[in-house]
């Protein structure tokens, strides 16, 4: 307006003679605000971490209790799956249908207690662990041998890995009584380090299947020699049926593994079939250029589902099955938070009613002088208004630092990769409406205003 | 000094306004003069006020007319008399009501831009309404100000718009006698200068003196057992 006077001037004025009320008001705004974007984000982040870290796989075969555990377990490296898969049946899913790719996988070692995972090389060429975005190497290259391991991102940062350094695994997952059985006369050579991928992949290591058939039929073939005279039949029946990792060697738990095996060799060649255990299968379907699905994955996942002996999974469906549980918690939070808004909200309207009560006079004053009074109700929303405006703006601020935070916490501590942004349009609506609940929070001072009578307000006081 | 086309003093006509309490005042005519000086006299509580009230369209009359330049108030709808007091009456208070957190300056500006937003150049109106009174430090916040710089204050802003008319409510009531008689006279050069008819309530007497115009309002009160039909409301 003319001459650098405006309403705005008024409104600002009012709002820096109360600023201890204005400030109070806005951080609690500006706190609500972060508080629903940082939860919004986190959610909508932890979903999508979950969501993508599918990657590229239509179906996943395992021998888990259900496909819910198969995903958690084969592809978030929840837990070692207990129960191992034939290698026949591997050969038999293998040649049941035209796969665009079939992986086989195996889980169950560990170092320091970050998974390892054997598998075939087609896990790096052929499965992608983000949709779209295949495994790239920040350095080395593919195991191409027995023996040899690639380190996820997180993995490597975690242990310090560096390409030609020599590791040896341990038995079982690393939290485990078992820890402290490692496999030290076969130490691996680090020949890869992967780029991070945002996928729990990050934090595994991985390794070709051999290496770890080789390892595991050397101390079965050991046990096996070591205690012939028990009852060899249960026990082999025992350990065949049973998981190559941890069922097998908890019967052998009282065991001197230190002295053990004694460089009883076993080459690839002379593996039997019954020591190739896997613990899971990746699949995808040929599909259309362009597309991801197929008509072929219902089918073959009904197909496949009529297999009693394994437990098949669609990983995309079984992770919106987990959000749908775990969305009505998260539910709770967000509403949590919205009310730390809506009390925001009331605080305001609060702190303006008392001053309002102050400010009779300068309502009435400004009457004299000419405003109408709807031009005092405007004022006076707009001033509620602005005070959400700028909690709005401290707030997204706040939640892209407490993002940063939040973020840099879930990648070091539970290894989960997220963006540490706000998604826009959600903080476009919590902003929005933080601003619409505190210009709701101005109608009851501004009625108030509107109404204040002139001539009262300007006795003078007694 | 040309007085701007805000021309023509107040006329009063049948006027009725009844107090929540019974207590009623009557004018049946009272006419000020454009340009003309009245003091309206009385003891405290008489009904002075309520008449400036009533003139600045604060008050609203039960019955009877108020025109100002020749436009009734009473019939005009709320923002619009908002309106029409902020372009064409100017108030002065006894306790000047200058608004806190605004500079001097500000507050005379607010009263353009409330009250005459269509006049030009309103900072430097502002300015050199603060001047002509005597002001030199114009962006000094309002409550920092003496007494004396409050009062001419409250004055430019009331004759920076160019009134009609300039209602000043016991402008002297806090001021001792020295004071109050160059309070009384800066007000009344002020209104001169503006061209603008003014009207003083004072119940102070020696004011008699500087006004060559008095009317006793006290002729005006109704008793409240015989404003008729009051008790109903």
């Amino acid at each position: 307006m003319s001459g650098g006077m405006g309403d705005m001037t008024i409104v600002l004025r009012s709002l820096r003679t109360r600023a201890l009320a204005t400030s109070v008001a806005t951080a609690l705004v500006a706190i609500a605000v972060a508080l629903l974007l940082v939860l919004l984000s986190l959610r909508e982040a932890a979903s999508q971490a979950f969501r993508r870290g599918t990657g590229n796989i239509h179906l996943l075969i395992s021998a888990d209790a259900s496909p819910l555990v198969a995903v958690l377990n084969g592809l978030f490296y929840a837990n070692a799956p207990a129960n191992p898969i034939p290698w026949a049946k591997f050969k038999e899913i293998e040649g049941g249908f035209p796969w665009q790719w079939c992986i086989p996988t195996q889980l169950g070692d560990s170092f320091r207690g970050s998974p390892v995972m054997a598998t075939s090389e087609e896990f790096f060429t052929d499965f992608e662990p983000v949709a779209g975005m295949p495994f790239q190497f920040s350095d080395g290259r593919v195991f191409e041998d027995a023996f040899e391991v690639v380190a996820g991102s997180t993995a490597a940062k975690d242990h310090n890995l560096q390409v030609g350094q020599k590791i040896v695994f341990s038995h079982g997952s690393g939290g485990s009584r078992e820890a402290g059985h490692e496999h030290a006369d076969h130490p691996y050579e680090v020949v890869g380090v992967l780029q991070p991928t945002g996928s729990a992949h990050d934090r595994a290591l991985f390794t070709n299947l051999v290496s770890t058939w080789v390892i595991h039929a050397e101390e079965k073939r050991a046990h096996e020699t070591e205690a012939p005279a028990t009852d060899a039949p249960t026990t082999k029946a025992d350990s065949a049926a049973a998981s190559p990792t941890d069922a097998g060697h908890d019967q052998h738990a009282d065991h001197e593994h230190d002295q053990h095996h004694d460089h009883l060799h076993v080459d690839e060649a002379d593996l039997r079939d019954d020591e190739k255990l896997i613990t899971g299968i990746l699949l995808r379907i040929p599909t259309r250029p362009g597309s991801d699905s197929s008509a072929s994955i219902a089918a073959q996942f009904d197909r496949m589902r009529r297999d009693v002996s394994i437990t098949v999974a669609q990983p995309a469906q079984q992770i919106g099955r987990l959000m749908a549980l775990i969305g009505d918690v998260d539910w709770l939070f967000v509403a949590m938070a919205v009310v730390v808004l809506v009390s925001s909200a009331a605080s305001i309207m609060l702190a303006m009613v008392s001053s309002m009560e102050l400010r009779r006079r300068q309502v009435a004053i400004l009457r004299v002088l000419g405003a109408s009074a709807w031009r005092v109700f405007a004022l006076a929303i707009t001033e509620s208004t602005l005070i959400g405006l700028l909690g709005a703006g401290i707030g997204f601020s706040l939640a892209l630092i407490g993002g940063q935070i939040a973020t840099t916490f879930l990648q070091d501590r539970v290894g989960l990769v997220i963006g540490g942004t706000v998604d826009p349009r959600s903080a476009i609506l919590v902003a929005a409406g933080a601003v619409v609940l505190a210009a709701l929070a101005g109608i009851v001072p501004a009625v108030k205003a509107y109404r204040t009578s002139i001539a009262r307000h300007l006795r003078p006081l007694a | 000094m040309v007085a701007s086309q805000s021309q023509g003093g107040v006329s009063i006509r049948g006027l009725r306004f009844r107090y929540d309490r019974g207590f009623a005042i009557e004018v049946a005519r009272l006419d000020v003069a454009a340009g003309e000086q009245v003091l309206l006299a009385g003891a405290s509580g008489c009904g002075k006020s309520t008449l400036l009230h009533l003139i600045s369209g604060i008050e609203s009359p039960e019955t009877g007319s108020i025109l100002i330049g020749g436009t009734d108030m009473c019939a005009l709808s709320g923002s619009a008399r908002d309106t029409f007091r902020g372009r064409h009456v100017g108030m002065v208070f006894q306790t000047f009501q200058l608004l806190q957190g605004f500079t001097a300056l500000e507050n005379v500006m607010l009263s353009l831009m409330l009250g005459a937003p269509t006049l030009d150049q309103p900072r430097g109106r502002a300015e050199a309404a603060l001047e002509r009174l005597g002001m030199r430090d114009l962006h000094a916040p309002v409550e920092r100000l003496s007494v004396g710089q409050q009062q001419r204050v409250a004055v430019a802003r009331a004759v920076v718009t160019e009134p009609s008319v300039v209602l000043a409510d016991e402008p002297t009531a806090s001021l001792d006698p020295a004071n109050a008689e160059a309070a009384v006279e800066l007000i009344r050069s002020a209104a001169r200068v503006a061209g603008a008819a003014l009207v003083v309530t004072s119940h102070d007497p020696a004011l008699r003196s500087v006004f060559t115009r008095t009317v006793d309002v006290e002729q005006f009160g109704v008793a409240a057992d015989t404003a008729g039909g009051g008790a109903a409301r």
